[in-house]
Formats: C-alpha cells, structure tokens, sequence
C-alpha cells in the first residue's frame, strides 16, 4: 500500500517541499546589485520588511482587505447558505452548481467581468449616468478590490456554511420557533452556534484566499494599490532582489497563519458567547 | 424562514438574491459584453455582433495560450489522477505509520499560495538549470510538473471522499472467487472508485487550465498559457475580444461541470 502512496508523496516533496525550504533559504542571502545574490545567513531582509514603512502600509493594507473580504463574504452568504442548505426541491442540485461555477471560472476572467462593470463607461456608471448623477471613479480604488475580492470568495463560503447548516437537525429550529423565539434570534441563538465550525472553517478559508489574492488587486488595484502577493512577485520580475522577495514571501506566509490563529481564537470565543 | 408570503420572506430573499447577483455579474458581464458591436466597451451597446470572436481567434496569443493550457491541463490530469487516485486508495487501505502525515502533506498545494509556490518553484528550477546544464524553466515538462501539483491535493480529497463508507470486501470476495489482482483492480477496485476519479479530473482539469498565479513566473516569453495572455491583454484595456475569449472559457468549464454531473452529483463533492 506505501508504494500506491509513494509516488504522489515524492511529487509533492519534490516539488512543493524542497523549493519552499530553498525559498527560506534564499530569504537569508544577502542582494547586490553586481552580483544579485551573495550567499549568507542573515535576516536583514526579514528587519527591512518589516521596517519598512512602505512594506508595512503594504502588509496592513493586505490584512485590511483580507479583514473586509471575510467580514462581508460572511455576511452575504448567511442568508444563501441557509436558503441553500433548506432547500428540499429538485432545483437544489442546479443551485449547488450555479454556486460552485464562479468559483471555476478562475480569477482572471471575473476580474475581467468587474472591470467592465466599474470602468468610467462601465455598466454601473452608464445606469448612474442615466439617472443623472455624475461619473463615479470606481476602478482603481481599494472599493473595486475589496468588491472583487469578496465576489471571488463567497462561494466558498455559502458552501461551507450550506453543508453545516444541512448538518443541523431540522428539529432543533422548529423548537427554538416553538419556544417563542423570532426567526432572527434563532437563527442567531441557535443555529449559528451549532454551524460554529462551519463559520470557522470558512472565515479561515476566505481569508486565506484574500491575503494571498493577486489577479484581482493586480487589475482593479491599479498601480497605486499594492498587495502583498502582487509584491512578492514584482520583487522577483521587475526588482531582480530574490532574497527580499523571498523574505517578503514568507513574511506573507507567517502573516497570514498568525492572523488565521487569530481569527479563530476570537470567533470561538465571541460564538460561545452567543449560546449564553 | 416561516412559511407564506410576509415582508420577512421577502427581505430574507432578497438577501439571497443579493448574494448571487455579486457573485454572478461579473461572469454575466463578460459574457454581454463580448457580443458588443462597438471596440470600447460602453453601456448600452450600440448593436450586437459575434465578430470578436473571429477576431480573438485571429489573435495568435489567444489560440496559442488556449492550445497551450488545453495541452498543460490535459497532460496535467493524465499524470497527477492516476498518482492521486493511487494515493488516495493506499492512504484509505494501507496500515503503515505517517498516515496522516502523508495525507496532509498531499494536501499541502492547496495550503501554500499559488503565487508563493510559484516563485519557490521558480527558484528551484533556475538551480535545476544550473546543475543540469540545461533549460528548465518554460519547458513543457517543468510546467507539467507544476500543475500536477495542483491536481495531486484535488484527486486525493475527492477520491477520499468516495471511498467513505464504500464496503471494500467486495475486492476480497471478487479475490476469493478467483480473479487476479489485475482483475480485481479494472473490473471491481476502479470502476468503485468512478465518481470520486470522474469529479478528479474534471477538478484537476478546470483547476489547471484556470491557474495564473502558479504559471505566472514559469513560463516562457512566447509559450504562455490563456489566464497569463488574459492577464497581460487585461493590464492594458478591456474589449470585447477579451470577453469572447472569457465566455468561451466560461463555456468550456460550464460544459465540462454539466458532463461530470452526470456521473457524480456536483452537489456531493462539497
């Protein structure tokens, strides 16, 4: 039975391992513009990363977005997902594919899709044109992104919520409605506490994806609005500093598994709460 | 959420509809788009005309970096199924120590940032370059090599998931009865495992052929996939050529979720 596993296994050691150690590794040498890199063992990269005050304006912005995209994708997708997750006709099956769709059509082509819909002569402006209000600036604003951003991620979570709250016996909101409450405090008191890993499992989900998103910032950001993924990649393209685009790497990396940590530790908190 | 008409209903399902509209615009937006009559896209059209398509197929970046990610996905789900699949099945039957080390180190690629693994990768293919003395980075090959990587983590959740609650002694008594172990496999251990390999590969596939970040600094100047042609068209206008080159994707991958729904129910796989 190792031998069916151990092929996939070196794949993945090969090539997602070992370039993740060189990676770290590279992210100790030192850059200079004669020779590009000279090997060392240091973490200068590491200090001005984080020293500097344009990388640290670049890392808050990225965990502001990532912030903004989990809070709102949160709130848009209870009302779906509990629909979704209830829904007992044929239809059902239908709603879970126009649900998962978006999320395969892949980055670029939806970035495409809202830059159509944000432009100076895109469709929002022309129907706010026609009401008589005047040219919104929509495209290359932290607005565009965040908006992007959420859309590319809520499918995700209206799935996750879904098959939570599928998991939750019907019963038990049928008794809290019995019992008086209205349909907001139950879903609230009741039903939100139980579907506590699903919420939990998708906020880490969706703001993993915002802190790493790069398509989207990349095209509706514009030029004066910098993520870190967009970042780590012009370090490498247009920079030529591999060490500091390493360290910004994983900058990234550790960023976003503290602030994940973070995020859960408060929403298991602030959910146990709710049950009180 | 109580039954009947009320405004509740109403705001609750407006909620709901909300939700799907921002999810959906942007896909229905390209689409519209791409049968605009005029080259700067401006609302309301002044006609419809299906010319951009024509015309995004005479683009040479277009059907290149199409033919290019249709070879690069395809080749992809050949090589990383089988091994998935493999791995999937071993994981679920084998007793051996480091089982569920294993299992969450193949589902690492979908832990560590494409853009991430991307430039790791990158890196690791320029020393390859070194030691080997020969291109590395841009071949067919170390492409290949990456998406397969995507298509590894994919495989083995969706097999895994199929195999939960499967009775596996039908091997045993297919064995017992006296067909050889090749025999078990085509004609009982695979056709079981079908759902969980078709909704493998149609995932593997889409997930590929849909990859910007991980392809972004691996390819090569001329040999480049559609979401990079897209993403550089895109980071200096959008038109209508760029949108039907968008709706056929979007057609493409529609098609592709249609077909596999009707082996496994899409709705399952989450």
């Amino acid at each position: 039975m190792f031998l069916l596993v151990f092929p996939a296994t070196l794949m993945v050691v090969v090539l997602l391992v070992l370039p993740m150690l060189g990676l770290f590794r590279t992210s100790l040498n030192l850059y200079s513009p004669q020779e590009l890199m000279v090997q060392a063992l240091s973490g200068e990269n590491y200090l001005d990363a984080l020293g500097d005050p344009y990388y640290q304006r670049i890392l808050l912005t990225t965990i502001g977005v990532a912030l903004l995209c989990m809070v709102l994708s949160l709130a848009l997708s209870l009302a779906p997902a509990y629909w979704l997750a209830r829904m007992r006709s044929r239809w059902k099956s239908l709603v879970m594919i126009l649900t998962l769709f978006p999320l395969l059509v892949g980055n670029v082509v939806r970035a495409a899709g809202w830059m159509a819909l944000f432009g100076t002569d895109g469709a929002i402006n022309a129907f706010w044109r026609s009401l008589g209000g005047e040219t919104l600036q929509m495209m290359y604003t932290p607005f565009a992104v965040v908006v992007a951003t959420t859309a590319v991620v809520l499918p995700y979570m209206i799935l996750t919520l879904a098959s939570v709250v599928e998991a939750v016996p019907r019963q038990t909101e049928e008794a809290a409605i019995n019992l008086g409450a209205s349909p907001l405090r139950m879903f609230f008191r009741v039903l939100l506490p139980q579907a506590a890993p699903g919420v939990l499992a998708g906020c880490v989900l969706v703001f993993i994806l915002s802190m790493n998103a790069y398509a989207t910032p990349v095209l509706l950001g514009g030029p004066g609005f910098t993520m870190l993924a967009p970042a780590v990649y012009e370090q490498f393209v247009s920079a030529g500093n591999w060490p500091f685009g390493a360290a910004l790497a994983f900058v990234l990396l550790s960023a976003t598994l503290i602030l994940t940590l973070a995020v859960s530790l408060f929403l298991t908190r602030s959910l146990k709460r709710r049950t009180r | 959420m109580t039954t009947g008409f009320s405004l509740k209903r109403l705001l609750f399902m407006a909620l709901v509809l909300l939700a799907y509209v921002v999810v959906m615009a942007p896909v229905l937006t390209v689409i519209v788009i791409s049968f605009f009559d005029q080259e700067i896209v401006s609302f309301p059209p002044q006609g419809l005309t299906l010319d951009w398509f024509a015309n995004a197929w005479a683009r040479r970046e277009f059907t290149d970096g199409m033919i290019f990610s249709l070879q690069l996905a395809a080749l992809a789900t050949l090589i990383g199924v089988p091994l998935g699949t493999a791995a999937a099945y071993g994981l679920h039957r084998g007793r051996f120590p480091g089982r569920r080390a294993i299992s969450g180190l193949l589902l690492g690629p979908l832990a560590v940032p494409a853009i991430i693994a991307g430039t790791a990768l990158y890196i690791f293919y320029i020393r390859a370059e070194f030691i080997l003395d020969r291109g590395v980075v841009g071949t067919m090959a170390s492409l290949v090599a990456a998406h397969v990587l995507l298509t590894i983590p994919w495989t083995v959740r969706l097999v895994s998931a199929s195999m939960e609650g499967m009775d596996m002694k039908v091997e045993e008594a297919a064995a017992n009865l006296g067909a050889p172990p090749r025999v078990v496999v085509w004609r009982v251990t695979l056709p079981m495992l079908r759902s969980g390999i078709v909704a493998g590969c149609m995932f593997s596939f889409i997930q590929s052929f849909e990859n910007l970040e991980l392809s972004l600094l691996l390819v090569a100047p001329g040999k480049i996939t559609l979401p990079v042609a897209m993403l550089n068209y895109l980071e200096f206008r959008i038109d209508p050529t760029l949108a039907a080159v968008g709706t056929l994707q979007i057609l493409l991958i529609g098609v592709l979720m249609l077909i596999t729904d009707r082996y496994v129910k899409l709705s399952r796989v989450f």
